[in-house]
């Protein structure tokens, strides 16, 4: 009986072995989750549907697109001047600026000049604070 | 650095005086809460040090669950979900034009159940660590797993509960098997082709970022950006002055709800508003009156508050004594720790004196001046809800980057870290994924798998989870405890909701 537990674990392979047991019990739990909710699983294609309807569309994948082009393009324009923090300072202005103008309601003058002017100081005092006070490492 | 040349620095007086008002401001801002507040401001304390770092993470934290009473109050509002129940009554409180009551009600009750539960900390974190210093590996894993158990059991859904902590684990396992840690070096769970990226896994901060600073603004994004409040629809109310005289009384309410929250603190990754709910729940059944709840009555704003920021203290009491989070803004402080190559468990007090009597001490001066500048500045503060997101949030995002690319001295895989785990956060809250869970097995799964293996390496045998000592026996009552409650709750909910319908 006791030989059912006893465990030996081969060093070599000791990186697979909680890696499997977790796995293991998320199949189970998985599977649980599956009958449980079967039904409401079987119709989560109207629920993403619903979703897709009354989402913001234009600011919800606007901010993602906005985002992943902030991203692409730090390090690239950052390479121009390397070790500077610039490619964040470059980039972080006009990303700051149309995610504002983005998510703005009222796009009134008023508005927009707000906006911009913070666009235009923000990303500055902040590369200013992490680049040259705190010696961080920027793209 | 001792205690007279802390309280004498100015760095770490306005780094609290700091913290704590722009914890403050996080709070009343619906939608932004503590979590955001410290993680935005994470990648400040890499320069900073610990101390300095700790003291301006643990006042925005301080001020950042005080702040949310102000949107609650005045708008009906939860600024943070911890302040829920403070809607209850803090708002009809408003409706009747005694908004500035309210809210002086439930500063000074945040302020109270701040410091009662820093008294908890004080004595009890260094208790625990003492006990949890004769743990094994054995010992260590049954606290991780008990921790799941009984956030899991606290989940909305028990199953998605605990899946959602396994998920965490098996995340967190992505990479190499670390040798400094007793691991053999090797990798596992790497897709095809990101090797590269992925040897070292998904860096903590990064994912914590993405999943409570990212994931909030998209979430705010697909609901369309909700306008913010003008001005003009915040009226704090003169109608009736705010006296001391409303606490008699209610010094028991007062201390049971900052008892309660310190508890719930206690337990891992339950959160505040699970705190303020018992604690509403408590006043409300032991009132007099508690047809008055619901309607304005203070001793619902006096329990919801003290109940949440008793969570403060109560929360860091597992952090620092056991190395587990009580909950999701203690967990980004281990990341702190991390920065600065500190690791929080049963020795952090006793071999960190000075840092263990900074961080109560910050504490102190954090609710001290969050009573100061709310009770003498509320109507500047109540203002602070109008603050426009379209200025706000780029800000945030930019800081987001920022905190994730400095954390490995500029990788940029962990800025689209950040956007894989803001984008999953957001996912997760579709599909009813439980984040708390999920982060705390993903913070605690690395050591979890050392304590599993490794007690497995020495024993060879199963059972020694079971049979190793007396406190492995006590803590698999307690599992199961946490298991059979929860599925008691879950029954008696359901047979509430049928009864209902």
């Amino acid at each position: 009986m006791s030989g059912l537990t006893q465990v030996t674990i081969d060093f070599q392979t000791s990186h697979l072995v909680f890696p499997i047991l977790i796995g293991l019990v998320l199949a189970l739990l998985g599977a649980a989750i599956l009958v449980r909710d079967r039904r409401a699983i079987l119709t989560s294609g109207q629920m993403w549907a619903q979703v897709w309807h009354s989402m913001d569309r234009v600011r919800f994948f606007g901010a993602l697109a906005l985002t992943v082009i902030y991203f692409l393009t730090m390090v690239p324009v950052g390479d121009f001047w390397p070790n500077t923090g610039y490619g964040f300072l470059i980039c972080s202005v006009p990303y700051v600026a149309l995610l504002g103008l983005l998510f703005m309601h009222e796009r009134s003058a008023r508005n927009v000049v707000t906006v911009l002017a913070v666009a235009g100081i923000a990303p500055p005092i902040i590369w200013w604070l992490f680049s040259e006070v705190f010696f961080l490492t920027l793209p | 650095m001792d205690i007279l040349n802390l309280v004498m620095d100015p760095l770490f007086l306005g780094l609290i005086l700091g913290g704590t008002m722009m914890g403050i401001i996080f709070g009343a801002i619906p939608g932004m809460t503590a979590t955001m507040a410290v993680a935005v401001c994470l990648p400040l304390t890499y320069s900073l040090g610990l101390v300095n770092g700790l003291a301006l993470l643990l006042s925005l934290y301080v001020g950042g669950i005080t702040g949310g009473l102000v949107p609650a109050i005045l708008l009906g509002i939860p600024g943070t979900p911890s302040s829920i129940t403070t809607t209850f009554d803090g708002f009809p409180m408003a409706q009747r034009g005694e908004g500035e009551k309210a809210l002086k009600i439930g500063i000074v009750s945040s302020v109270v159940g701040g410091l009662l539960s820093l008294v908890a900390l004080y004595f009890f974190a260094p208790l625990l660590a003492k006990f949890a210093i004769q743990f094994s590996y054995v010992e260590k894993f049954l606290i991780i797993l008990f921790a799941l158990t009984v956030m899991a059991a606290l989940s909305k859904d028990m199953l998605l509960g605990i899946f959602s902590g396994f998920l965490g684990i098996f995340i967190s396992l992505i990479g190499t098997y670390d040798v400094t840690d007793g691991g053999n070096g090797h990798t596992r769970l790497i897709p095809p082709g990101t090797g590269y990226w992925l040897d070292g896994g998904f860096a903590l901060l990064p994912v914590l970022i993405g999943i409570f600073g990212l994931s909030v603004i998209l979430e705010e994004a697909e609901k369309g950006m909700p306008r913010g409040q003008s001005l003009k629809d915040i009226e704090v109310g003169p109608h009736s002055r705010f006296s001391f005289s409303v606490f008699r009384g209610q010094i028991v309410n007062l201390v049971r709800s900052s008892g309660i929250g310190t508890f719930i603190g206690i337990l891992p990754g339950v959160g505040g508003s699970a705190a303020s709910i018992l604690s509403y729940t408590a006043a409300k059944t032991t009132s007099k009156h508690p047809e008055r709840f619901g309607k304005g009555e203070p001793a619902g704003v006096i329990a919801s508050e003290a109940g949440n920021n008793g969570l403060t203290g109560g929360a860091l009491v597992p952090l620092l004594s056991l190395g587990i989070p009580g909950d999701s803004t203690t967990a980004l402080l281990i990341g702190a720790f991390a920065l600065q190559g500190v690791q929080v468990g049963p020795l952090f007090i006793s071999q960190n004196p000075e840092t263990w009597n900074a961080m109560i001490i910050a504490m102190i001066f954090a609710n001290i001046v969050m009573f100061i500048t709310m009770y003498f500045a509320i109507r500047w503060f109540a203002m602070v809800i109008a603050v426009p997101k379209q200025i706000l949030f780029p800000f945030i995002l930019m800081m987001c980057v920022i905190g994730s690319y400095t954390i490995n001295y500029g990788i940029i895989f962990d800025v689209w870290t950040l956007l894989i785990f803001g984008l999953f956060g957001w996912f997760a809250c579709k599909v009813g994924i439980e984040i708390a869970p999920f982060i705390i097995g993903f913070i605690l799964g690395p050591s979890a798998e050392i304590y599993f293996v490794k007690s497995l390496e020495s024993f060879g045998d199963l059972t020694i989870f079971f049979t190793k000592s007396w406190i492995a026996v006590i803590l698999w009552v307690l599992i199961l405890a946490s298991v059979a409650a929860s599925v008691m709750i879950a029954r008696r909910a359901k047979a509430s909701a049928d009864q209902t319908s």
